[in-house]
C-alpha cells in the first residue's frame, strides 16, 4: 500500500514536471505560431495590396480608354465601334492586353475585338451572349477609379482564362447613326494576373495564391485549392455543419484573417484571406501547408524525451532505492514482530504467573482479613492489601495496554445500573482519598436516568484511572466528581458528562502533550514515588475513543486539574437515580456490616485446581456459606468425580498438566449418563490477556473468573448459578467463631493454627480435628511400625500418606512434609530411606501427640447445637465417601466425614458414622466401602 | 541444430520471395509509369463541368506516380463555342472533353481533327476494360476519345418503400403495371413520377420510351438511314414504342399533372422531389442521377428519414427493360499538344478499369468499363442481358431522327396526335 502510494506520488510529480514542460514547450510554441501567423497575415495583407494596386491601374489603363472614347461623343463627333477598336489597338501596348467593345442595349452582347479570333484571322467580331459575366451590369461604375472587374471567364476570342476592366463608353451605331451604350473591356489573360500572385521576398516556399469572387468561385487558384469554387472545396475536404459553412463563408467574403482548414488529402493547411481594398467582390487567398507554417517541435520533443527518460531513471532509481530499504524495514518490522510476539507470550505468561500467586497472597490476605482479630496482624494484612490490589493494577493496565495495542479490546454494551456503578467507582476511591486526607466530593445529578446501556466495565475504568490519578497526585485539598447530563432530541440517548477536579499538583502547559502518550510520566522526577505505569491516561483515552469520545484537560500547574469527557449512552429506564450521596451514604453503612450474602449448606461444588493452596483459598473464601465442596488436582480426578456425584457448580481450571480445563471438559460433555450433564462449569483462570473470555465461551464454559478471585465476583456467580432453592439467606451464626483455641495449642512449635484453621473452616472443627488426631495418634504410630516391621510397603506407604494429610489439616505442616518424602520413598520402593528415616517420623509423630496430650485434660462438656442432617444430604455424603475410596482420595474422604461433623447425625446412624470417623482416624480407608455398605467392624 | 538453422534460413527466404513474387505480380496489373517519377510536366485539361472533384482525384492518384506533375482542369465558359476558339489558340489545351452530339457537326470538325489516335500502339493505351460498343472510331478508324462517363435512361427506385410493402422491383412490363397497383392501393397516388417538359424537350416521356425505340432501331438497321433522312416510311419504326408509351400514360400509375406540379426542373427538382421518399419510382437519367449524392444533405426529408435507392432500366416489354448506354464525356487529346506525351501517360493512367471505375463512381455516372460493381446505385445494370444492351455511339441515329421521335411522344400524349397519325407524319413533325 506504502509502495504503491509512493510510486503513485513519484508518478504523479513526475507526470506533472512533464505537464508544466509540456504546458510550458506548447505555449511557447503557440506564441511563435502566432508570431509565425501574423507574419504570414501580414505577408497576405502586403500581397493584397500589391494586388490591389495592379487591379487600380489596370481598371485606370481602361478608365482612360473609356474617357477618351466617350469624349469623343461628349464631344459631338462620337466613335463607331469600329473607330473605337482602332483607338484601343493602338493604345495597347502590351500583346497579352485586348480590348472588347460590346453593346449592352440589347440581348445580343456582341461587339468586336483588338484581336482576331483564333479560328478565323479575319474575323474581330465577338459575342458575350452565353457568357454569364454581366449578371450585375448596372453596378459597374462609369466613375473613374473604381474597379469594375469580371469573374475569370473562357475569353471568346481566342479561348484563354480571362478577367475584364469594364467601363461604359458612348459609340455612334453606323447601321443607324444613332449613339449606344457599349461596354469597354479591357481583358487582360489571368496567367497575367497570376504572375503577380507572389509574395515578394519568395519567404514560403509553397505558398499558393488565389483569388475568389464573392461566390468563391477562383480567379485564380492554386494547385492546392480543388473544385472550380473554393466555398465547395472546403464543404467538400472539411466536415462542416451547415451553420460552420455559412460562418465559413462569411468570415472569408468579410473579414481578414487567417485559418486552419483540411486540403483534399485531409491534412492541415493554413489560409489566410482578405477582401481586396477599394472592391468587395473579390478575396485574396493564401495557401500554405500547416507543416511549413508551424515551427518544428524536434527540439521540443528531444528536449520533453530527455526530461521524461531523466526522471524516468529518477524513478527506477528511487524505486529500487525504495525497494532496498523496504526490504530492510520488512526484514526489521519481521524482527520487531517477532520480539512483538515474544512480548505478548510473555505478558499472557506474566499474567498467568503472577496472578497465580498473587491469588494466593490477596486470598489468604482476605482470610487473614476475615478471621484476624489481632489489630497489628490486621494493619499488616491490609498493607499486603493495598500493596497487592496495586500491584494487580498495574498489571492489569499492562495488560489492557496490550489488549488496545494488539486491536483486541472491544466494547461490550449491556443494561447496567447507573447507581452501581457510581457506587463501585466511590467505593473504591473514598477510601484511598480518605486515607491521604483529601475531601472526596460528590456532584452527581439527581435526574440522571437509573439504567443505561453501555460498557459498564469500561466506562468504569476510565473514570477509575482519572479518579485514581486525581488522588495520586493530589496532597491536600479535595477531588471533586461531577456527573450530570443533557438529552439528545429526538433519541432515547443521553450525554453524560463527567469531570474529575483535584486541588493537586496540576501540569504544566508543555507536559500536556506527553499526558496521552504511553509510559510516559509527566515529571518522572518530581513524581518519582508515585507508582504507576504511565498507562492509565492513555487507556482511558483509547477506551474513550472506542466509545466515540475523548478524554478534556484543563490544568493550571501549582493549582489543580479538571478532567473531563462527554458519553453518549442509550437510556434504558428513565427513572432518576435521586439523590445519590444518600444513597451511597446509606450503602456505605450497609457495607460495614458486610458479610457472605448466603448460605447453601446443600450445595455441591467440585472446585479443579493443580495448585493445592489456590484450593485451599477458594475453600475457605466459600466456608462461611456452608456449600459442600469438592476439590480435584487434575482433569482426570474431575472427570472421575463428575462420573458418579452431582455437583451443581464445577470451576475448573484452565492452565493444568497433562490435561487442561478444555481438555477436561470436552471429556466431562462426552460422559454418558453423567449426573452433570447440565451442570455449569465455569473457568477458573489466571490469564486475563485479551479474547480469552472469548475462547473460554467459545469452549464450553458457562462464565469463567480470573484468579486472584474476587469474592465478590465468586459470590456472584454463585448466587447466580446455584439452585435457587439451595440458596438461603445468610445467618449470624456462621459469622462469629466464638470456639477457642487453647492458648498451648499457639505455642506448639509444630503447629501452624492458621493453616489448620484454613483447612478446617473454623476453630471448632480445628480442635475437633486435633483431638481426633491425637486419639488416633499413638493407633496409627504403631501399625505403621508393624507394617515396616513385616516389610509391608504398600500398607506402610498408605499409613504414611494419610499421616501427610491429617498432619497438614491440623497445621503440622513440616510433619506433613516428612510423610510425604517418605511417601514418596515407599511409592519408588525405596527401602534404605525408609529404613533410615521412618524411625525419626514415628518418633516426631509421637512428639507432637505428647504436645497435644493437654487437650485430654480439657473439659469436653460442652454441648454441641448442630443442625440435623437430612437423610438425602447423609446418603449423599456417603455415596461422596465410597467415589473418594474408589478413586483412593483419602483427603477428600477427610474433608467428606470433617463436612459431617458440623451436623448432628441422626441415631439410627450414629453407629455407622463413629465406624467411618473411626476408621478415618485410623487411617482405615479400606474399611470405608464396608462400612458403608452396611458391615461393621 | 543444422535442420533447425536450415529452416530458419530459408522459411524467411521463402516467405520474401513470395511477398516479391506477389508484387511483381500486381506491378505488372497496375499503373507503370513511362517517366521518371521525378519527372516535371503540365497538363491542362478543359472542360464543361464547373465542377469536376472527380478528374481532381484522379489528378491527385496521378500526382502518387509523378509527385512534379501539374495537371489541371480548367472550366470553359460556353464550351460549345470556345472550345474551338480554345484549340485553336496559341495556348491550346492538352485534353479536352467531346461529346457524342459533337459528331457530324461540322463546326465541331476541328474537335475531332485535332483529337490524337489513341489506338495507336505506341501509346499503350490498354482499352480493353471499357466497353466496346461505347468506343467511337472515325471514319480512317482511329480512337479518337476515350470514354469517361456514360449515362442511360430508366428509373430511381426506393428500395425502401418496396421492402415496406413487401414488393420485389419489376422486370416486366406485366409485373410493373402490378407493382404500380399494389402501390396505388397502399396509397401512392402516383407510383411512377418524373419531369414533364411539357413539349418536345427530353422529359420523362423520353426517358421511359427511347430505350425500346432504340432497341427497335437497332434491330432494324435498315431502316437507320431512312429515320436520319426523315423518310416518312420510317416512322412506322416508332409504332410499338408509341404504343406501349400510350398504354403507360393511359395506365393511371402515372400522374402527368402531378409531376407538372410538382416536378419544375429536369435536374434539381427531380432529386430533391424523389428525396421526398414518397416516390416509389421516379423517371431520370443517369445524369439526374449524378447529381443525387451531394443534394442528399440538402434534402430535409431525406436527413430526417434517409432510404436506399437504385437505378433500373425501365421494364417496358414482357421481356424486362433496355440499357441504353450513352456516352457523356469522353476525353480527347489534342495532338497538337505542346506536352502530348505526358497528355498521353495521363490518358493511359486513366484508362482502366479502376481508375475509370472511381471516376465513376464519385461523379455517380455509369462506368464505361464492364465491372457495374463499383457503384450499388447502378449494381442493377449488371444484370440486363447483353442483347438487351443499347450503345448510342453505335446507333448512328442522329439528333433530328430523335427529335422527330420525341416530338411524336409528346403529340401523341397531348393527344394531339394519334399513333397512327404520328406514324404517318414523320419527317414533318418538328414542323408541324
Amino acid at each position: 500500500m506504502k509502495k504503491a502510494f509512493i510510486l503513485i506520488t513519484n508518478i504523479t510529480v513526475i507526470a506533472l514536471v512533464l505537464f508544466f514542460i509540456i504546458l510550458y514547450v506548447t505555449r511557447k510554441s503557440e506564441e511563435n505560431n502566432n508570431n509565425v501567423i501574423t507574419s504570414y497575415e501580414n505577408m497576405t495583407l502586403t500581397a493584397e495590396q500589391i494586388i490591389t494596386n495592379y487591379l487600380e491601374d489596370e481598371q485606370h489603363l481602361c478608365d482612360i480608354w473609356a474617357n477618351y472614347i466617350n469624349r469623343s461623343a461628349q464631344d459631338g463627333a462620337p466613335m463607331t465601334m469600329e473607330q473605337a477598336i482602332t483607338f484601343i489597338q493602338k493604345a495597347i501596348v502590351l500583346s497579352d492586353i485586348q480590348g472588347h467593345v460590346i453593346y449592352v442595349d440589347d440581348d445580343s452582347r456582341e461587339g468586336m475585338s483588338t484581336s482576331a479570333r483564333s479560328t478565323d484571322p479575319n474575323d474581330y467580331t465577338v459575342s458575350y451572349k452565353n457568357i454569364d459575366i454581366f449578371a450585375n451590369l448596372s453596378s459597374v461604375s462609369p466613375e473613374n477609379g473604381i474597379i469594375n472587374l469580371t469573374r475569370a471567364y473562357t475569353n471568346p476570342i481566342n479561348g484563354a482564362q480571362s478577367i475584364a476592366f469594364l467601363n461604359f463608353v458612348t459609340l455612334l451605331d453606323s447601321s443607324t447613326g444613332e449613339e449606344r451604350d457599349a461596354l469597354l473591356m479591357r481583358i487582360e489573360p489571368v496567367k497575367l494576373l497570376s504572375e503577380k500572385l507572389v509574395f515578394l521576398k519568395g519567404e514560403y516556399e509553397n505558398v499558393e495564391m488565389s483569388l475568389i469572387d464573392k461566390d468563391g468561385n477562383y480567379i485564380v487558384h492554386g494547385k492546392s485549392l480543388k473544385n472550380s469554387n473554393f466555398f465547395e472545396f472546403y464543404k467538400s475536404y472539411n466536415t462542416v455543419t451547415n451553420k460552420e459553412y455559412n460562418d465559413f463563408v462569411t468570415e472569408i467574403t468579410t473579414g481578414t484573417g487567417t485559418m486552419n482548414i483540411k486540403n483534399f488529402k485531409g491534412e492541415d493547411c493554413i489560409i489566410s484571406y482578405t477582401s481586396l481594398s477599394s472592391m468587395d467582390v473579390w478575396f485574396l487567398l493564401t495557401y500554405l501547408p500547416a507543416s511549413e507554417l508551424i515551427s518544428d517541435r524536434a527540439f521540443d520533443g528531444i528536449l520533453l524525451g530527455t526530461v521524461s527518460a531523466g526522471l524516468l531513471v529518477l524513478l527506477i532509481f528511487n524505486f529500487l532505492t525504495m525497494m532496498s530499504y523496504n526490504r530492510r524495514l520488512a526484514e526489521s518490522a519481521k524482527d520487531a514482530n517477532q520480539a512483538n510476539a515474544a512480548k505478548s507470550y510473555f505478558l499472557s505468561t506474566m499474567s498467568h504467573d503472577i496472578r497465580t500467586p498473587m491469588n494466593a497472597i490477596l486470598g489468604l490476605n482476605e482470610m487473614v482479613l476475615r478471621d484476624s482479630e489481632d489489630e497489628k496482624i490486621l494493619s499488616y494484612s491490609e498493607d499486603i492489601r493495598t500493596a497487592g490490589n496495586t500491584l494487580l493494577g498495574l498489571i492489569n493496565d499492562i495488560l489492557d495496554f496490550s489488549k488496545i495495542e494488539a486491536g483486541r479490546m472491544e466494547i461490550i454494551n449491556v443494561d447496567y445500573s447507573f447507581v452501581s456503578l457510581l457506587n463501585d467507582l466511590v467505593n473504591m476511591i473514598q477510601k484511598k482519598a480518605e486515607d491521604k486526607g483529601l475531601a472526596f466530593k460528590l456532584d452527581v445529578s439527581k435526574s440522571i436516568p437509573s439504567v443505561l446501556y453501555g460498557d459498564e466495565i469500561r466506562i468504569k475504568q476510565v473514570i477509575t484511572n482519572i479518579l485514581t490519578n486525581a488522588v495520586k497526585y493530589t496532597k491536600t485539598g479535595s477531588v471533586t466528581f461531577f456527573v450530570d447530563y443533557i438529552t439528545i432530541p429526538d433519541t432515547d440517548d443521553i450525554r453524560l458528562k463527567f469531570s474529575v477536579t483535584d486541588t493537586g499538583i496540576g501540569i504544566k502547559e508543555e507536559d500536556l502533550s506527553k499526558l496521552f502518550v504511553a509510559f510516559e510520566r509527566i515529571e518522572e522526577k518530581r513524581n518519582r514515588n508515585i507508582e504507576g505505569t504511565g498507562l492509565g491516561i492513555t487507556i482511558a483515552q483509547s477506551f474513550l475513543t472506542m466509545m466515540g469520545s475523548h478524554l478534556e484537560v484543563e490544568s493550571e500547574y501549582g493549582k489543580g486539574s479538571t478532567f473531563s469527557f462527554d458519553l453518549v449512552q442509550s437510556v434504558r429506564k428513565w427513572d432518576p437515580i435521586g439523590n445519590y450521596e444518600d444513597a451511597f451514604h446509606h450503602s456505605v453503612s450497609e457495607r460495614r456490616n458486610y458479610h457472605e450474602k448466603f448460605t447453601a449448606p446443600h450445595a455441591h461444588v467440585l472446585i479443579v485446581d493443580d495448585t493445592p493452596v489456590n484450593l485451599t483459598v477458594f475453600k475457605n473464601l466459600l466456608n462461611r456459606t456452608r456449600i459442600q465442596i469438592d476439590t480435584a488436582e487434575s482433569g482426570d480426578e474431575c472427570i472421575a468425580l463428575c462420573g458418579n456425584k452431582h455437583y451443581d457448580i464445577i470451576f475448573l481450571d484452565h492452565m493444568m498438566p497433562e490435561k487442561d480445563g478444555i481438555e477436561t471438559l470436552n471429556e466431562i460433555k462426552e460422559l454418558t449418563d453423567s449426573p452433570n450433564a447440565s451442570t455449569p462449569v465455569v473457568c477458573l483462570t489466571a490469564n486475563a490477556i485479551s479474547g480469552m473470555r472469548e475462547m473460554y465461551i467459545a469452549a464450553g464454559f458457562d462464565d469463567y473468573i480470573t484468579k486472584p478471585i474476587d469474592p465478590d465476583r465468586l459470590e456472584y456467580l454463585l448466587m447466580n448459578y446455584l439452585p435457587k432453592g439451595k440458596i438461603a439467606p445468610a445467618s449470624d451464626e456462621n459469622e462469629n467463631d466464638d470456639y477457642e483455641i487453647p492458648n498451648f495449642i499457639f505455642k506448639i512449635e509444630e503447629l501452624d493454627v492458621n493453616s489448620g484453621l484454613t483447612h478446617c473452616g473454623n476453630s471448632e472443627s480445628y480442635m475437633s480435628t486435633i483431638r481426633m488426631y491425637l486419639e488416633t495418634a499413638e493407633k496409627n504410630a504403631r501399625d505403621i511400625e508393624d507394617y515396616w516391621a513385616a516389610r509391608d510397603l504398600k500398607n506402610t506407604t498408605v499409613k504414611v500418606h494419610a499421616l501427610k494429610s491429617t498432619s497438614r489439616v491440623i497445621g503440622a505442616l513440616n510433619l506433613g512434609d516428612f510423610a510425604e518424602r517418605l511417601e514418596k520413598a515407599g511409592d519408588t520402593m525405596d527401602i534404605d530411606t525408609l529404613e533410615a528415616e521412618l524411625p525419626d517420623l514415628i518418633s516426631a509423630y509421637r512428639a507432637l501427640a505428647r504436645e497435644l496430650e493437654p487437650l485430654n485434660d480439657l473439659s469436653e462438656t460442652e454441648e454441641e447445637d448442630k443442625p440435623l442432617i437430612s437423610p438425602e444430604a447423609l446418603k449423599e455424603a456417603y455415596d461422596t465417601l465410597s467415589v473418594f475410596c474408589d478413586s483412593f482420595d483419602y483427603d477428600s474422604v477427610i474433608n467428606v466425614i470433617d463436612s459431617l461433623n458440623e451436623y448432628t447425625i441422626p441415631e439410627d446412624e450414629a453407629t455407622r458414622y463413629d465406624a467411618l470417623k473411626k476408621a478415618v482416624d485410623n487411617f482405615d480407608y479400606d474399611l470405608i466401602p464396608g462400612i458403608l455398605s452396611g458391615g461393621m467392624e | 541444430m543444422k535442420r533447425s538453422f536450415y529452416k530458419k534460413l530459408i522459411l524467411p527466404l521463402i516467405t520474401i520471395a513470395l511477398i516479391s513474387g506477389c508484387k511483381k505480380d500486381n506491378s505488372s496489373e497496375g499503373f507503370v509509369p513511362k517517366y521518371d517519377s521525378d519527372t516535371e510536366f503540365s497538363v491542362s485539361i478543359v472542360g464543361n463541368y464547373a465542377n469536376f472533384e472527380s478528374l481532381e482525384a484522379e489528378i491527385e492518384r496521378f500526382s502518387e506516380y509523378y509527385p512534379n506533375a501539374n495537371v489541371e482542369f480548367t472550366f470553359l465558359d460556353n464550351y460549345n463555342k470556345t472550345i474551338q476558339t480554345t484549340l485553336s489558340s496559341d495556348d491550346q489545351p492538352d485534353i479536352y472533353f467531346t461529346m457524342l452530339w459533337m459528331k457530324g457537326r461540322s463546326e465541331y470538325e476541328i474537335i475531332f481533327d485535332k483529337a490524337e489516335n489513341l489506338s495507336d500502339p505506341s501509346l499503350n493505351i490498354d482499352t480493353s476494360c471499357i466497353r466496346q460498343d461505347l468506343c467511337w472510331t472515325n471514319d480512317s478508324g482511329d480512337l479518337i476519345e476515350i470514354p469517361i462517363f456514360t449515362t442511360s435512361y430508366g428509373m430511381l427506385v426506393n428500395t425502401d418503400i418496396f421492402d415496406k410493402e413487401g414488393l420485389e422491383i419489376p422486370s416486366t412490363y406485366t409485373e410493373l403495371m402490378e407493382v404500380c397497383a399494389a402501390l396505388q392501393k397502399s396509397g401512392y397516388e402516383s407510383p411512377i413520377m418524373g419531369y414533364n417538359g411539357q413539349s418536345t424537350s427530353a422529359g420523362l416521356f423520353h426517358t421511359y420510351a427511347y430505350p425500346m425505340y432504340c432497341y427497335d432501331v437497332m434491330n432494324n438497321p435498315d431502316s437507320l438511314q431512312d429515320l436520319n433522312n426523315l423518310v416518312s416510311s420510317a416512322g412506322e419504326i416508332m409504332r410499338p414504342t408509341l404504343q406501349r408509351f400510350y398504354d403507360f400514360i393511359n395506365s393511371g400509375y402515372i400522374d402527368i399533372d402531378k409531376c407538372t406540379d410538382e416536378i419544375e426542373n429536369s435536374y434539381d427538382a427531380v432529386i430533391m422531389r424523389f428525396f421526398e421518399g414518397d416516390v416509389p419510382m421516379m423517371l431520370c437519367t443517369g445524369d439526374v442521377i449524378s447529381g443525387t449524392a451531394k443534394r442528399e444533405s440538402k434534402s430535409d426529408a431525406f436527413t430526417a428519414n434517409p432510404f436506399d435507392y437504385k437505378f433500373y432500366t425501365v421494364p417496358v416489354t414482357d421481356d424486362g427493360g433496355f440499357f441504353l448506354n450513352a456516352v457523356t464525356v469522353a476525353f480527347s487529346v489534342n495532338k497538337d499538344s505542346a506536352n502530348l506525351d505526358y497528355a498521353n501517360e495521363f490518358m493511359r493512367f486513366i484508362t482502366s478499369e479502376e481508375e475509370l471505375g472511381n471516376m465513376s463512381e464519385l461523379k455517380r455516372l455509369i462506368t464505361p468499363t464492364n465491372n457495374f460493381t463499383l457503384d450499388k446505385v447502378y449494381q442493377s445494370l449488371a444484370d440486363v442481358p447483353e442483347e438487351r444492351r443499347i450503345s448510342k455511339t453505335k446507333l448512328g441515329l442522329l439528333d433530328v431522327a430523335v427529335i422527330e421521335f420525341r416530338t411524336a411522344l409528346y403529340k401523341v400524349s397531348t393527344g394531339e396526335l394519334t399513333i397512327d397519325e404520328a406514324v404517318s407524319l414523320y419527317g414533318q413533325l418538328q414542323e408541324n
